[in-house]
């Protein structure tokens, strides 16, 4: 199409207005999973598992998967070389929603190499495999008990080390910078839209952790997911705010700052009108003391 | 090694990720670069200049990450930037008239003369290009640029190793082509390190990175020096640098960080939206939305609204940053001191920063580096600035410890760049990634539309994986442009994938593309063979 080199191709955008969900595919027509680190404590598992999978499950065990569980099979394959379903050094079964597409896995120890396998557990205890994962390993998050005796270090020096080297202040690394630049480009918007609304000097910032101290500190952070499914037609809304269905589901995720109290009523209606269903969700974060 | 009891590297770390719009005659995020340009990589030079002529010796680490040194090449950001200047030059000379006789005639000043020599270093000292500048002074010897992941990539959430490798070896080749050798360092970025990763560093003859300060804290074995001397990654040698927590807290803390001084500049009172829209107009966006437009004339002045801000004054904020770099030295100092003490060597304190906090977001960060420059050269023997080469020449002998998974996000690991803002796009990224292998696999030497078309589907691919979307999609600011961004990658390499596997690639939309997403003109496809990863592998 080489006609089509003119300047005036150059400078057309070659996608017109803002892009919808549709514009990107929901999944690549492959039975898959990867599991990917997060932290020491937890894990993010994604899946695809397509129609003809489970045509195939369905057409070799039949109904003994009506009465089967959907599960995560998550193996500990640490110092495992070559994972065979079986030689893990020990695994844990966590329920899931297939169609939920994505789990964040909390990992039962840090420091360990994990495969997850995403399968059905049959009534007779059988575990039928589905997919999966990648082996993906998670970080210690402590300071390690090897010592190295080319590198001996006189223990109470170490210690000392240790506090000079901010180990009170891991994980807060860039924290605050990080919100810093945040609030930064939060109120530029907000100039932009044409509202200046800071009232306050560039450095006022309100971070959401307990004062901190020599002998104790303590930094927790939260996130609540609402999920769930609807009838097909259904017209769900969050707290009178209407949410969209994605192949009849939805899912929200909301950050939880300390002292919040959040009300979340879900209403279903039909697409007539005449029919409601509501399920009233309440969550509270007290302020840290 | 002279008297000194302990060395400072600082290290900044400069980036933007890679935004260039030629379809729209001008793009409000291209304003980044354009203002990073004018309020920290040429004041930098400038002060790298005139540090140089004072005959003030300096060292610096300093990441110039592959997308901002394609952006500096530019030929029509260069073009822009220099449009962007002129204004800029033009408003602030209208503006010295304008504030005669008024309280704010002197900043009014310093901008004219500030806008005036960047201007002529632009054109006349750099003609355009300013990472000659920064070349010189690297080869000088005082400024060790480093590189960085080809779009600064995420590491840690790469699940083939293949694009781990074309990562690091993407931004190794860029290197070369702008500095005419290897790169001995690099920034991680976001600092996000993951075991074994340092192979792919050591094959382009990489020898350091940096960690934060858990990533060798962390370590196995328990690092004897703590983050005060580097350690080598087992079986490769590459040495790890950790941050130092204590100087980072002291800029950056949001209680008592120097940047929070009432006396310096207030950055969200701007010229544009103070003037009269019809004189400033010509100086905003197309769309004539007053916008800011990098001219501020009142300090911070304390917790008041915008309206009862006061006016600033040029000299006082500097003799602040003067206050604060003797501040910053005197710190450095006893920390070093009190250290040496404990080390059975002299201890090494790596401050690291993003570059464009200083100048941009501080706008006296600037001066307080020259005065920090300064007052460490001429006023005390006790600290001396280091790159980390020299210390690693001093030091050859160091322990081996594996570092720990880390990075310098918020909480320390992967959260700011994996949850539940922003974690459907890994489903796009991995699977894009395996694609390019599987097409890299196939096709080991594609020619002629086959090959452009290849190349282009990688540069999709590294744009993509840019770090900055999901960092932007959890701040949530500027989240519309970083999904937008996201999603016009995945439907790019999505279509060109399908041109390409059922061989009906259209010449027109792959010149498009090659327009539009232009970053590294050199790209090679095969970078992303399994051939080229095994090789890695089977050698550490």
């Amino acid at each position: 199409m080489a006609n089509n080199l003119s300047s005036t191709s150059l400078i057309k955008p070659l996608v017109q207005g803002r892009p919808t969900e549709e514009d990107i595919p929901s999944g690549y027509g492959k039975t898959e999973s990867y599991l990917l680190p997060k932290d020491p404590a937890w894990m993010f598992l994604f899946w695809e598992i397509t129609q003809s999978t489970f045509d195939y499950l369905k057409s070799q065990y039949g109904d003994l998967l009506n009465t089967a569980r959907t599960i995560i099979r998550l193996h500990d394959v640490t110092g495992v070389a070559l994972f065979n379903g079986t030689n893990s050094v020990k695994y844990y079964d966590m329920p899931v929603i297939l169609e939920a597409k994505s789990w964040y896995i909390h990992a039962p120890q840090s420091g360990r190499a994990y495969i997850a396998d995403i399968g059905y557990l049959t009534e007779d205890g059988r575990f039928i495999l589905v997919t999966r994962s990648n082996a993906t390993a998670i970080p210690p998050g402590h300071i390690s008990d090897v010592i190295d005796d080319k590198w001996m270090i006189v223990e109470g020096d170490f210690q000392k080390l240790l506090k000079l080297s901010g180990a009170d202040y891991i994980g807060l690394g860039a924290s605050e910078l990080m919100q810093v630049v945040g609030q930064r480009w939060k109120l530029t918007e907000l100039t932009q839209s044409g509202a200046p609304q800071s009232s306050w000097s560039s450095f006022a910032l309100h971070l959401d952790k307990v004062q901190e101290d020599e002998d104790i500190w303590l930094n927790a952070d939260c996130e609540i997911i609402i999920y769930g499914s609807a009838s097909k037609n259904a017209i769900v809304s969050i707290n009178g705010q209407e949410i969209e269905l994605k192949d009849g589901k939805f899912t929200i995720h909301r950050h939880l700052s300390a002292g919040d109290v959040v009300d979340l009523p879900i209403h279903a209606r039909n697409a007539k009108g005449d029919k409601t269903r509501r399920v009233d969700i309440k969550a509270v974060r007290e302020p840290g003391k | 090694m002279g008297q000194e009891k302990g060395y400072l590297a600082l290290v900044l770390h400069a980036h933007l990720p890679f935004i260039k719009h030629p379809e729209y005659p001008d793009f409000l995020e291209e304003d980044w670069f354009y203002e990073a340009m004018v309020e920290t990589y040429i004041p930098l030079l400038s002060v790298f200049e005139k540090l140089t002529d004072e005959g003030c010796d300096f060292r610096l680490t300093m990441s110039l990450t592959p997308p901002l040194c394609n952006m500096m090449e530019d030929p029509l950001l260069i073009e822009r930037f220099r449009r962007y200047l002129n204004q800029r030059v033009e408003l602030s000379g209208k503006e010295i008239e304008r504030t005669k006789n008024t309280e704010f005639e002197s900043v009014a000043r310093m901008y004219y003369d500030k806008f005036r020599r960047y201007q002529d270093l632009f054109e006349n000292r750099y003609h355009g290009h300013v990472l000659q500048g920064f070349k010189k002074f690297q080869d000088m010897g005082k400024l060790e640029i480093i590189t960085c992941c080809a779009t600064h990539g995420y590491l840690p959430l790469m699940v083939h190793k293949e694009s781990v490798n074309a990562q690091i070896k993407i931004a190794a080749h860029d290197y070369r082509s702008r500095f005419g050798k290897n790169p001995r360092g690099i920034w991680l970025a976001e600092c996000a390190y993951n075991p074994g990763d340092d192979k792919f560093l050591r094959e382009e003859g990489i020898r350091f990175f940096f960690t934060e300060a858990h990533g060798i804290l962390h370590g196995t074995p328990r690092p004897k020096y703590g983050v005060y001397a580097p350690v080598y990654c087992p079986e490769t040698g590459v040495a790890a640098f950790a941050r130092d927590m204590e100087s980072a807290q002291q800029v950056w803390s949001a209680e008592s960080g120097y940047p929070g001084d009432h006396r310096y500049r207030e950055f969200y009172r701007d010229l544009g939206y103070d003037c009269d829209y019809d004189y400033i107009k010509p100086y905003l966006h197309s769309d004539g939305v007053r916008r800011n437009i990098g001219m501020k004339y009142h300090k911070i002045t304390g917790r008041v609204p915008l309206n009862q801000k006061q006016a600033y004054y040029p000299q006082e904020a500097r003799e602040v940053a003067a206050q604060h770099a003797g501040n910053f030295m005197f710190n450095r100092q006893q920390q070093i001191k009190y250290l040496s003490t404990i080390l059975d060597r002299k201890p090494l304190v790596v401050s690291m920063y993003d570059a464009e906090l200083y100048g941009h977001w501080w706008y006296e960060g600037i001066d307080f580096l020259e005065f920090l420059f300064k007052k460490i050269y001429y006023d005390q023997d006790e600290i001396k600035l280091i790159t980390p080469m020299e210390y690693l020449q001093m030091y050859p002998e160091n322990q081996v410890v594996q570092p720990s998974m880390s990075s310098w996000g918020d909480k320390g690991y992967h959260d700011v760049w994996l949850n539940s803002g922003n974690d459907w796009i890994y489903r796009h990224l991995i699977k894009s990634a395996e694609r390019m292998m599987e097409l890299a696999n196939r096709f080991p030497d594609a020619q002629g539309l086959l090959r452009r078309a290849l190349n282009q589907l990688a540069r999709e691919l590294v744009l993509m994986q840019s770090s900055d979307w999901a960092f932007l999609m959890t701040t949530g600011t500027a989240k519309e442009y970083s999904t937008k961004r996201t999603k016009d990658h995945i439907k790019r390499f999505n279509e060109l994938y399908e041109q390409i596997i059922h061989n009906r690639i259209d010449e027109g939309y792959v010149f498009n593309l090659e327009m539009r997403d232009s970053i590294f003109q050199q790209m090679d496809y095969r970078v992303y063979s399994t051939a080229e990863k095994e090789k890695v592998l089977a050698k550490y």
